[in-house]
């Protein structure tokens, strides 16, 4: 394989409550190649999100802070990069959509305002210019109409059009690295779609890296190549999406597929993981997961098991059992 | 259009109610017109005449449509102490208050503004708690202590500003800080918590993602979110000013519309009291009829599509 374009390796990054500093984020590494599809998955409030904003330098200061690790980006060191040459990376190589197209967008402005000042940040083009880059970029999300969304403001525009413009807006310029935190999650079903298959049309047609955080499975296992599992703010598990899906080998991807409804085979309750994640400060010592886990060993809650490479899967598990069908 | 349409007309029906209000409270506070105008030695028989001259026997509300008639035709009346021109007295006076309140008002926005910023992007910090520590002083002082405060300090003591007068530039300075007291800390406030509910939205972490330095986010995006509840308040801090003068202007000398107001009322010069009064309403209404136009042209959500 390639060498990556980006190479997380054991990112750390801890949240201050009260004076007291917890782990959100837990020695993530993971690699992101041109061309591919990497997914994040795993439930609400077990790091996705941070560890995105870690690798955009953007978490909440100065509440959260990255405690260790590196974020390794051709020559440069993320994490370590001051904030101006931050700014150079962010929106230009690395650009992120976020969850919620309502309130991503400054409702002050119009679409093209907003638009065309993030590409003169860091194009130096005339403002006519900008405003064809602008255009060209909804054009290319396929927004209807976008020579009057230019001049529109945010809230003339519905939730699945302001996504196209977080979209529009994350890929005028062209970055090498996409990253996608629930990016359809707040839309109408019906549209949900259509933004997939937009976001998607532009990956493959630009050769981009995407890292696509979601708790939906089957958008992960239609789109992905790779995938991440993440649990407790550890990756528990990370394999190629079909030997991920065919032979899940962690007891939390096992009981996230699951809980996945069949509507074909089965019938009766769904299935469900008992208890939740534990919140930060009350990660037990051993595996994170042994208090939910049916399989757990006593060595489980004693022992923190390492991410161990196996097989093309990384694997974080003392003792993984084939899938038995529920 | 719609919105601009209802709140001018909104505006026009407080302006008529409170003229009407304005008119019978003159009339209510007692005391007999005639007073004034003629010596202690005049008959009861000179009195009436003086009324039915005056039409104070008509009935009040024929007298309120009679007035009204006069001022929409530009007449206002004489002054029943010195028999002066109110038109003259309203130009005269009228200039001396705007120049007062203008600069008030402009202190109270150029330097509660920044201040309400600082503290915002300094949040928590020590310069933060300072400022909102003389910002908490600047509402709980009564503006009447604070002239009278600021006349002793310095004038008095330190001697660098004079106590009172009109219309010298350096005189115009204390007057106008102890008017602008109460609006700035209120400016400094509203400021800081509108800087800081927009800080913490979504479009924030969007426009950082972009790659925006945070003194553009920040100075120009939170900031121009941050104005919609300050305009929107401007036209209540005109009619605070408008009030607060009254008390000022006569503390500090200052020949204004206030202190004109404040003479008629103990002399009992009804015309005087009446129509001043009914000045300071329309300058109040006003400020709010203006603070729902900035509401609009700060808010494109309010704009039609």
């Amino acid at each position: 394989m390639a060498a990556p374009l980006l190479s997380v390796r054991e990112l750390t990054t801890v949240i201050r409550t009260e004076g007291i500093e917890f782990e959100v984020v837990r020695g993530v590494s993971f690699d992101m190649y041109p061309n591919e599809i990497l997914g994040l998955v795993g439930e609400s409030g077990c790091g996705k999100t941070m560890t995105a904003l870690s690798v955009m330098g953007l978490i909440p200061s100065p509440a959260a802070r990255i405690a260790g690790g590196d974020v390794l980006f051709g020559d440069r060191d993320l994490v370590s990069l001051p904030e101006r040459e931050m700014r150079e990376v962010r929106g230009d190589d690395i650009s992120m959509i976020f969850q919620d197209p309502l309130t991503s967008l400054d409702p002050m402005f119009s679409i093209g305002h907003l638009l065309t000042e993030v590409i003169r940040r860091h194009r130096s083009v005339s403002r006519s210019e900008a405003e064809a880059m602008a255009l060209q970029a909804l054009a290319e999300v396929e927004l209807p109409d976008p020579e009057t969304r230019m001049s529109q403001y945010p809230h003339q525009l519905s939730g699945g059009m302001r996504q196209r413009v977080m979209i529009a807006m994350a890929l005028m310029l062209d970055p090498d690295i996409l990253i996608a935190d629930e990016p359809t999650t707040a839309l109408d079903v019906t549209v949900q779609a259509q933004i997939l298959d937009r976001l998607l049309g532009q990956q493959r047609r630009r050769g981009m890296s995407m890292l696509l955080i979601t708790h939906d499975l089957g958008v992960v296992a239609a789109v992905a190549d790779r995938v991440a599992v993440m649990y407790s703010g550890e990756i528990v598990e990370q394999a190629p999406v079909t030997q991920l899906f065919s032979d899940p080998q962690h007891p939390y991807t096992q009981g996230l597929l699951r809980a996945v409804p069949q509507t074909r085979h089965q019938r009766g309750a769904l299935h469900t993981i008992p208890g939740r994640v534990p919140p930060p400060q009350f990660v037990p010592p051993g595996c994170p997961f042994s208090p939910r886990c049916s399989q757990a060993l006593v060595r489980c809650w004693e022992e923190h098991p390492e991410l161990v490479p196996e097989n093309g899967r990384h694997l974080r598990c003392f003792n993984p059992q084939p899938l038995t069908p529920a | 259009m719609r919105y601009l349409a209802g709140r001018t007309v909104y505006m026009l029906v407080i302006l008529a109610i409170s003229s009407v209000a304005v008119f019978y409270a003159i009339r209510l506070s007692g005391g007999d017109a005639t007073a004034a105008r003629l010596p202690a030695s005049a008959t009861e028989a000179d009195r009436e005449t003086l009324r039915e001259v005056l039409g104070l026997n008509d009935p009040i509300y024929q007298q309120y449509f009679t007035y009204m008639g006069r001022l929409l035709s530009g007449d206002l009346g004489n002054s029943l102490t010195n028999n002066a021109l109110i038109s003259k007295m309203v130009i005269e006076h009228g200039r001396n208050s705007i120049i007062l309140g203008a600069a008030a008002f402009l202190l109270v926005f150029v330097v509660g503004m920044p201040l309400g910023m600082l503290a915002s992007v300094r949040r928590n910090t020590f310069t933060d708690q300072g400022i909102m520590s003389l910002s908490v002083a600047g509402m709980a002082v009564p503006n009447f202590w604070l002239a009278l405060l600021s006349i002793w300090l310095f004038a008095s003591v330190l001697g660098w500003l004079p106590s009172a007068g009109c219309c010298e530039p350096r005189q115009l300075i204390l007057p106008a800080i102890v008017l602008a007291a109460e609006g700035t800390a209120l400016t400094v406030r509203m400021t800081r918590s509108a800087m800081l509910e927009n800080l913490d939205s979504d479009w924030v972490r969007t426009l950082r993602a972009g790659g925006l330095s945070e003194t553009r986010v920040i100075g120009k995006h939170v900031f121009r979110n941050a104005l919609i509840p300050i305009i929107s308040l401007a036209g209540l801090r005109i009619g605070q000013i408008v009030g607060y003068a009254l008390i000022v202007e006569v503390i500090f000398g200052w020949p204004g519309l206030g202190q004109v107001l404040v003479n008629a009322v103990l002399r009992r010069d009804y015309p005087v009291a009446q129509f001043f009064s009914l000045v300071l309403v329309v300058m109040v209404v006003l400020g709010n009829w203006l603070a729902d136009l900035g509401y609009l042209a700060a808010n494109p959500r309010l704009r039609k599509t």
